[in-house]
């Protein structure tokens, strides 16, 4: 017998939360890091187990429309930073593999399962601010408080696509390609 | 366009103003955490770490001289990645039997006193076989440790000399802090003890790619987005007609 929708809801945001929280302290242990990103990514994406591809938003229907849309947003994301770029080091090799896991679990997770969960049990304006809540609280502990305000920033941006345009590729494809980026 | 429409583009479009406010706030503006600093390790750790501190790592490499008599460009790090240099090609004097040029980053434990500078890293020595060409700058980039307050800016001292600040450019992700620097010597981040605690964080970053994968986001959106959107707009008109 299933939950109560808003009871189910509240527990994927819960496991989505706790799985992020669970990577980051692993992440503190200075060994096989790239390995625990991608088990976290990966646990990630377990969330979305058992939802149809369009109920995620990853369906096949104007698929190229959406990757470009992706790479607009990718744009978005990148351009503060690259408009103040000072140059420096890039992410090692052995991350990159790690970053594609994390940004693909997140989006299947907070844009996909999450947001998915909360539009159908209290409507779209609760899960663009719900998702966008929940991936806030994830990255609380992996990211100084004065960066959190730019996290809920790209979320609030990732959600509203993914309410305006049906859609969870263009968020998956801007955020692989930011976390690589970046 | 339908009213629908116009709501969701004006939701997305106030979604991007957002998020452009708010990551012009604190740089870099997009930053996922994929690679976590690791706990910092010190010359000498502060009593809290002391307990867990392994002792920091040194940096060697060797660059060759290129067909064109230039030394190559490249990027030297220390083996922990706390430290680095970061320079382009015939930034080094190409020595008379253009043989390598060799660089080393090492921290050191004695270093002139930083009289009024909080000094928030390690202190890092960088030494070359060959000097560096005049008027060329080498981007120096430090690791800093993200259980203390940021440091404002990279400061050098040469041949024992007094601590002079160099700036700071911006750096690759959080945590780290770089600035250019048109001379080798010894190296570290800080603040003025004056100052207290940092406000100012972890700066700009970017990677030499960053610029390049944005402009080529906006090439291949505008290229891709005018024949879409014409496609579009025949099937529309298509369907009209029908």
């Amino acid at each position: 017998m299933l939950a109560p929708a808003p009871v189910r809801a509240v527990g994927l945001a819960v496991m989505a939360v706790g799985l992020e929280w669970a990577r980051v302290l692993a992440l503190r242990t200075p060994d096989w890091q790239a390995l625990t990103l991608i088990a976290g990514g990966l646990a990630m994406c377990l969330l979305g187990v058992g939802r149809s591809r369009e109920e995620l938003g990853i369906g096949r229907s104007r698929l190229v429309e959406r990757l470009v849309g992706g790479i607009a947003l990718a744009g978005v994301l990148l351009l503060p930073a690259a408009a103040r770029w000072g140059g420096g080091p890039i992410l090692q090799p052995e991350f990159a593999l790690a970053a594609v896991a994390v940004s693909v679990g997140e989006e299947i997770a907070f844009r996909g399962a999450l947001f998915a969960t909360l539009e159908h049990t209290f409507g779209p304006a609760v899960a663009v601010v719900g998702s966008t809540a929940a991936w806030t609280l994830a990255h609380a502990l992996s990211h100084p408080p004065a960066f959190l305000p730019a996290v809920a920033a790209a979320g609030l941006l990732l959600a509203a696509w993914r309410w305006a345009v049906r859609d969870l590729v263009g968020p998956i494809v801007g955020h692989v390609i930011a976390d690589l980026a970046l | 366009m339908t009213r629908g429409t116009l709501r969701r583009a004006g939701l997305l479009a106030a979604a991007v103003a957002a998020y452009a406010l708010a990551a012009w706030a604190v740089a870099p503006g997009f930053y996922d955490g994929i690679a976590p600093p690791q706990p910092y390790r010190w010359v000498s750790p502060p009593p809290q770490v002391k307990a867990t501190n392994q002792q920091p790592l040194s940096g060697h490499s060797t660059v060759r001289v290129a067909s064109n008599g230039k030394v190559d460009p490249g990027s030297i790090f220390t083996q922990d990645g706390q430290a680095a240099i970061a320079f382009t090609p015939g930034v080094f004097v190409t020595p008379p039997d253009r043989s390598p040029v060799t660089i080393d980053i090492k921290p050191v434990t004695t270093f002139p006193n930083p009289g009024g500078i909080h000094l928030a890293t390690n202190v890092y020595c960088i030494t070359s076989s060959s000097p560096l060409a005049a008027g060329q700058q080498v981007l120096v980039t430090l690791q800093y440790s993200d259980q203390f307050p940021a440091p404002s800016d990279v400061y050098q001292s040469q041949a024992d000399g007094p601590w002079q600040k160099i700036g700071n450019t911006g750096s690759a992700a959080p945590f780290y802090v770089s600035a250019r620097a048109t001379s080798l010597g010894c190296f570290a981040a800080g603040y003025a003890a004056n100052a207290g605690q940092s406000a100012q964080g972890a700066r700009v970053s970017g990677g030499q790619t960053l610029p390049i994968v944005v402009a080529l986001a906006i090439l291949v959106v505008v290229l891709a987005g005018i024949p879409l959107a014409v496609l579009r707009r025949r099937g529309a008109a298509g369907e009209d007609e029908g």
